[in-house]
């Protein structure tokens, strides 16, 4: 409990020194006439991308989003940086904006994508490097995660990436290998052997190879279709041999963003993904897995509103790794994944509401987690917290009957 | 006069001429404490150049009073205000952050820096008249695209962050200080001025 407080101490002095930048520009009433990238050549960024360039034009100044396209260019360039500029335009009330492309295009790139501390779940990390060569993107990483499943899962992944696939902007490939050694609570461990007609026994090491093709269906939809090929040690000797659960899968995405002529700005997310096993692709495990979600965000000047809602189920026997766990640092906070049900569910339902002024938050979560046959029980949580960009430190109440319990979390991209 | 004093006398030179080219007064109008540099321009440079893109620029200042010469702190106020710079008027408008937040526009450059400056004010409460006090003024422009930079959506850029430690931000930044002292509250009175915050 001293280390959260003190971990608590730092990160809000971390938060609180970030401060945010106001966008407060008395430019914002005048009309974007046109947009230009200087620097780079258009072509070099996505189509998506420059569809958004210039959808701007017509509309009223927004210079968060132009902070949003710079840093997205900066991104799919990876160049030092991407400024922009705002001039007079042609026309009286009118102005031009350009994006100005800042060095050349960097090869390498060190990231932390995941950095986070949950009271009850401790550590998860994950640190990665990426070297790119023309449109060839190849990273390697290394990984702790005790949160987002029902394992801590531990090692390296790898993934290849290449996002003009045949040189169509519309289509991208990923290879995805990843090898994990598994580390279980002793409630899981406990409960998995009792579990052994509905989901797979405990195991010590995971591998999986994944290749995914992307493709952007025009608008806001992106499809990608790939296959999964995972491969299980058994967690005892006298277990089953190696398993393997192969699967084929399909995701549908949606992304829709919307600026008001106001200073409102929406943003929607969402999508459906389905994962099947099947003997046709030798897996040991036959199953069918559904997840949809949707995420909606709207921001108005200090305030923002996030509603995030999801669902799934799975039909037949799926392995640990594929059931749905709540109690995440994202999913009913505050409560503790393991005693709401230490092998996941097949069946889930969650969402979460969420109020922001500028960097505090306020968040409201609702969900059940359970297994076909079972009665789905509903468990709510409150909590408040700050948020300043990726980063975030909340304190969350799970509501019981019985007792009150905060719990911590702090790190960011939850 | 002893070599001593010579060399003493040639090393305070240089700092007082940059102390004196923008010099800080203060006034007290019965409540609080008041502050103007008439030669201090801070719409320059780089922060000036933002400005002109179109873009906002923000500033961060504060304002220290000490009863010991600069040694210990008697009361401090920090104070944030954004500028921006109207592309067809060619005038600049200003907002102040802390507290309520007020904002002025159609300014010329000097007067922007005159109504920052203005704002900047401190409360008197608990200060003898008669005791002797030193104020410090320190003003800096931030830039808002490095901490972006640094933190996008995969996570942490560590690659961008080891390229930002490695520059010279903080030095590379504009940033003035500006002092006096000593002064006392009843050398510097100013009865007409009483309340008087307006733009």
């Amino acid at each position: 409990m001293r280390c959260a407080w003190l971990g608590c101490l730092v990160w809000g002095s971390l938060l609180i020194a970030g401060g945010p930048q106001s966008a407060i520009n008395v430019n914002t009433r005048y009309t974007v006439e046109s947009v230009e990238l200087s620097g780079a050549e258009e072509s070099r960024i996505s189509a998506g991308l420059r569809r958004e360039m210039a959808r701007l034009r017509g509309e009223k100044l927004n210079p968060s989003l132009l902070e949003d396209l710079a840093r997205r260019i900066r991104r799919e360039l990876q160049v030092r940086a991407v400024t922009h500029l705002v001039l007079r335009g042609d026309t009286p009330e009118h102005v031009k904006v350009v994006f100005e492309v800042k060095g050349r295009p960097r090869s390498y790139e060190i990231s932390v994508p995941t950095f986070l501390y949950h009271a009850k779940q401790g550590w998860s990390a994950a640190v990665e490097g990426t070297i790119q060569v023309s449109e060839h993107r190849l990273t390697a990483g290394v990984v702790s995660d005790g949160d987002a499943l029902a394992e801590r899962y531990a090692g390296v992944n790898a993934r290849y990436e290449n996002r003009r696939l045949g040189g169509s902007e519309r289509v991208g490939l990923r290879l995805l290998a990843e090898s994990y050694h598994q580390q279980w609570n002793r409630a899981t461990r406990l409960a998995a052997p009792e579990a052994i007609e509905y989901t797979s026994p405990i195991y010590r090491v995971r591998q999986n190879i994944e290749p995914t093709i992307t493709i952007a269906l025009g608008g806001p939809f992106m499809l990608s279709v790939g296959a999964g090929f995972q491969r299980m040690e058994p967690d005892y000797p006298a277990g089953p041999g190696t398993e393997s659960a192969n699967a084929l899968s399909a995701a549908l995405r949606v992304h829709k963003r919307i600026e008001t002529s106001g200073a409102g700005r929406h943003d929607l997310n969402g999508g459906y993904g389905l994962r099947a096993a099947t003997r046709v692709l030798d897996s040991d495990y036959v199953y069918n897995r559904h997840h949809m979600e949707m995420r909606y965000v709207y921001e108005n000047g200090r305030h923002a509103v996030v509603e995030h809602a999801m669902a799934g189920a799975i039909g037949g026997r799926a392995p640990l790794f594929e059931r749905f766990v709540l109690g995440t640092s994202s999913t009913l906070r505050g409560w503790n994944k393991f005693d709401l049900d230490p092998l996941g569910g097949d069946r889930m339902v969650h969402n979460t509401v969420e109020y922001r002024y500028r960097m505090l938050q306020a968040f409201y979560d609702t969900g059940a987690v359970w297994s076909q046959g079972q009665p789905a029980v509903a468990r709510h949580a409150v909590g408040v917290g700050l948020r300043q960009n990726n980063f975030s430190l909340a304190v969350a109440f799970p509501l019981r009957d019985s007792r009150v319990e905060p719990v911590f979390i702090l790190g960011m991209n939850y | 006069m002893t070599r001593r004093r010579w060399l003493l006398a040639a090393a305070v030179i240089p700092v007082s001429k940059v102390f004196s080219a923008a010099s800080l007064s203060a006034y007290w109008d019965g409540d609080n404490i008041h502050v103007a540099a008439p030669h201090l321009h801070f719409l320059t440079g780089r922060p000036l150049e933002r400005l002109k893109n179109g873009l906002s620029a923000m500033f961060l200042s504060q304002l220290t009073l000490s009863t010991d010469a600069h040694l210990t702190v008697f009361r401090r106020v920090p104070e944030r205000f954004v500028l921006s710079y109207d592309l067809w008027e060619e005038k600049f408008s200003v907002t102040r952050l802390r507290g309520n937040p007020r904002s002025v526009s159609h300014l010329s450059s000097e007067a922007a820096e005159a109504w920052c400056l203005r704002s900047m004010v401190m409360s008197a409460a608990g200060l003898d008249p008669s005791r002797q006090f030193w104020l410090r003024l320190e003003l800096r422009a931030t830039d808002p695209r490095e901490e972006a930079a640094v933190l996008g959506e995969p996570g942490i850029n560590i690659t961008r962050l080891i390229e930002v430690f490695s520059r010279r931000p903080r030095s590379a930044q504009p940033h003035w200080t500006l002092e006096a002292g000593p002064l006392r509250l009843a050398d510097i009175r100013k009865s007409t001025a009483r309340g008087d915050q307006s733009g």
